[in-house]
C-alpha cells in the first residue's frame, strides 16, 4: 500500500468520515480514493479543486496567503480540503457526527506526508 | 447560443452556467450541427462539427482494433485552453459534444456537468418526427438552414 | 477614422483570434456606431469570455444603448475577473450615480480614482457626487453629465440600473456612512475584519484593511462574489444539505464566511493565532448583527 492510500485509509477511519481521496487540483479529477460512500467521486473530486482553487484567488486578494485547510459546513456534512503542495488537494467528506477536530489533523498530516 | 431545436436550450444553458465552458459544439455522429456557443463564424462551426466527428469515428475504430469497447470521451489538455470531445446515446441515437474550457473552470467540472447535460438530454428528447432519406439536392439546402438558424442569417 | 474601421478590420478578418477586436469596437462606439460596435465588441467577447476589458468594453457599449441591466452584468463579470478594473468601476459609479445610489457610486468612482489618480474627470464626477451626497440627496440634475458618465452618456430617460439592485440599500446611500458605522457596532472588528457584501460582491458594510492598513473591501468583496454559489453547488451535489458555513484557514489569517440571508454573505477574517471554531462563534455573532440590521434598512 502506497504512502498517499496508507493516509487516506486513516483519515477514513476518522469517526463520521465517509470517505476521503487525493485530488489533481488544477484538473479537478481523482488521483487516489479511500471508500467513498454513497459519493460520487469525481463529483467531490471536480467541486472541491473548484471552490478551493476560487478561495486561494479570494484569500490571496485579501492579503491571507495562501488556504491550508479549507471547511465547507452543510446542514448534513462537512467537506474538507487541505493543499498539498501546489498540485494536489487531500479532501474528505464527513457526516454530521464527524470529529472534525481529529479529521482536520490527519488531513493535514496526509498533505505533509504527500507534498 | 444557438439550437436547432428548442428543448436543447435548456439543457445547454445549464450547461454552460455550470461549467463556465467557452465553446460548445453539440452534433450527431455524422456531423451535422444540433447546437453551438461561442463560435461566431459558420465556417469554424462546419470544420469543429467534421473535425470532431471525425476524431470520433477513428478512435472508434481504433477502440475496436485493439478489441475494446468504444472510447467515451477524449480530453486535451492545453496551457491556455482543454478540450473535451465526448459521445452520448440519446433516443435519437449517438451525439457528439465539442466543449472548450479555459483556466476559469477544469476538466472536472465540465466532464461532472456534461455527464448531468447528457442525462438532461436524454430525459428531454422528444419522439423523432418520421423524416424521409436526405437526398443530396435538399442536403445542402437543409445544412444552409441549420447555419442560419444557428448564426441568425 | 473609416481608414482606421477599414485597417482594423482587415487585421481582424485576417486573424479572428487577435485582440483587435477591442479595438475597432472602441473605434465603431466612439463614431457612435453601436449595432457594429456590439456585434465585434460581443464576437470577441466569445472568445475571450475570461477577458475583463472584452467584458467592460461590451458592458459601455450596451451602457450607451441604454440596457442598463446588460451593463451593469458587464461590468460585474470584469471586476469578478480583475477586481481593481478602472473602467468598470467607472461605469458602475456611473451607473449607481444615475441611480442615485450615492454612497456606491462614490466607491466605484473612488476606487476607479485609485488606477488614474491624474484622471480630471473622474476628480470632478467624484466632488460632484461628494456634493450630491450631502445636502438632502436629490436625484442628479444632470443625469447625462460627461464628467461622471463614461463618456457619451446613456439616453436621461432610460433606467440604467435595474431598480431591484439599486433600492434596497438606498437608506444607506441616503444617510451616508452612518448606518454603515452602526452595523457591527460593539462587536471585536468592527472597523477591520468583518465585511458584508451582496450577492453580486458588492460591500454592503464592514470593512477589510490589508496588512498596510489599505483598504482592501471592495477587492475582496469581488474576489468572493461567486464563492456562495460555489459553495452551495458543492454542498448541494454532494449531499451535505445547504450551505452554513465557509472556515478558510490561510498562511497569514484565518476567514470564515457565512450567509446571514439569501442573497448576502459576511467574511469575518481574524489572526491565525484565533481558533477555527472561535472564529465561527464570532461569525454567528456578527451575522445575527447584519441580519438585524438589513432588516433595518431593507
Amino acid at each position: 500500500m502506497s504512502g498517499a492510500e496508507h493516509a487516506l485509509r486513516r483519515i477514513s477511519a476518522v469517526r463520521g468520515v465517509r470517505g476521503a481521496m487525493l485530488v489533481s487540483a488544477p484538473d479537478g479529477l481523482v488521483v487516489s480514493e479511500s471508500s467513498m460512500e454513497d459519493v460520487d467521486g469525481r463529483a467531490i473530486a471536480a467541486l472541491a479543486a473548484s471552490l478551493a482553487g476560487r478561495l486561494r484567488r479570494a484569500a490571496g486578494g485579501a492579503g491571507l496567503g495562501r488556504p491550508t485547510v479549507i471547511q465547507l459546513r452543510g446542514e448534513t456534512g462537512t467537506l474538507l480540503a487541505v493543499p498539498a503542495g501546489e498540485e494536489l488537494l487531500v479532501v474528505a467528506v464527513g457526516d454530521r457526527e464527524t470529529n472534525l477536530g481529529l479529521a482536520r489533523l490527519e488531513l493535514l498530516e496526509a498533505a505533509r506526508g504527500i507534498a | 447560443m444557438r439550437v436547432l431545436e428548442g428543448w436543447v436550450s435548456g439543457p445547454l444553458s445549464r450547461f454552460l452556467d455550470e461549467s463556465a465552458a467557452r465553446l460548445v459544439l453539440l452534433m450527431t455522429s455524422s456531423g451535422q450541427v444540433v447546437a453551438q456557443h461561442g463560435f461566431t463564424r459558420s465556417v469554424d462551426v462546419m470544420s469543429a462539427a467534421a473535425l470532431g466527428a471525425g476524431i470520433m469515428a477513428s478512435t472508434g475504430e481504433l477502440a475496436h482494433l485493439m478489441g475494446s469497447p468504444r472510447f467515451g470521451a477524449l480530453v486535451h489538455q492545453g496551457t491556455e485552453q482543454g478540450l473535451l470531445l465526448s459521445g452520448f446515446d440519446t433516443p435519437r441515437g449517438r451525439w457528439i459534444g465539442l466543449v472548450a474550457f479555459g483556466p476559469e473552470s477544469s476538466v472536472g467540472i465540465v466532464q461532472l456537468f456534461f455527464q448531468q447535460f447528457t442525462d438532461e438530454i436524454a430525459a428531454a428528447t422528444p419522439p423523432e418526427e418520421q423524416r424521409g432519406p436526405v437526398l443530396a439536392e435538399n442536403f445542402e439546402h437543409e445544412l444552409n438552414a441549420s447555419l442560419r438558424a444557428l448564426f441568425g442569417r | 477614422m473609416n481608414d482606421d474601421v477599414r485597417t482594423l478590420t482587415a487585421e481582424l478578418a485576417r486573424d479572428p483570434g487577435s485582440l483587435v477586436f477591442l479595438d475597432l469596437a472602441e473605434v465603431l462606439r466612439r463614431r457612435g456606431q453601436l449595432d457594429a460596435a456590439l456585434t465585434v465588441a460581443a464576437s470577441g467577447l466569445a472568445r475571450y469570455p475570461a477577458l475583463a476589458d472584452a467584458h467592460a468594453l461590451h458592458a459601455r457599449i450596451l451602457a450607451e444603448r441604454g440596457d442598463g441591466d446588460g451593463a451593469f452584468d458587464g461590468w460585474m463579470n470584469a471586476l469578478q475577473l480583475e477586481p481593481s478594473h478602472q473602467a468598470a468601476h467607472r461605469g458602475l459609479g456611473f451607473l449607481y450615480y444615475r441611480a442615485g445610489d450615492l454612497g456606491r457610486a462614490l466607491r466605484h468612482l473612488e476606487f476607479a480614482a485609485q488606477a488614474a489618480p491624474e484622471d480630471a474627470g473622474l476628480r470632478a464626477a467624484i466632488e460632484r457626487v461628494r456634493a450630491a451626497a450631502v445636502p438632502a440627496p436629490e436625484p442628479p440634475a444632470h443625469p447625462g453629465d460627461e464628467a461622471v458618465s463614461p463618456e457619451p452618456a446613456a439616453p436621461a430617460e432610460r433606467g440604467v440600473l435595474p431598480t431591484s439592485r439599486a433600492i434596497p440599500f438606498a437608506i444607506d446611500a441616503e444617510s451616508g456612512t452612518s448606518s454603515d458605522s452602526e452595523l457591527f457596532a460593539g462587536l471585536d472588528g468592527a472597523r477591520d475584519g468583518l465585511l458584508l457584501l451582496d450577492q453580486h460582491g458588492l460591500r454592503l458594510g464592514g470593512a477589510l484593511r490589508d496588512e498596510d492598513g489599505a483598504d482592501v473591501s471592495d477587492a475582496v468583496a469581488a474576489h468572493l462574489a461567486g464563492v456562495s454559489r460555489e459553495a452551495a453547488r458543492a454542498a448541494r451535489l454532494l449531499g451535505l444539505g445547504a450551505w452554513q458555513s465557509l472556515g478558510i484557514e490561510c498562511e497569514y489569517g484565518n476567514a470564515h464566511l457565512v450567509a446571514p440571508t439569501a442573497d448576502t454573505v459576511l467574511l469575518t477574517v481574524r489572526d491565525v493565532a484565533v481558533p477555527a471554531g472561535r472564529l465561527g462563534l464570532v461569525a454567528e455573532r456578527a451575522a445575527q448583527a447584519a441580519r438585524r440590521w438589513l432588516e433595518r434598512v431593507a
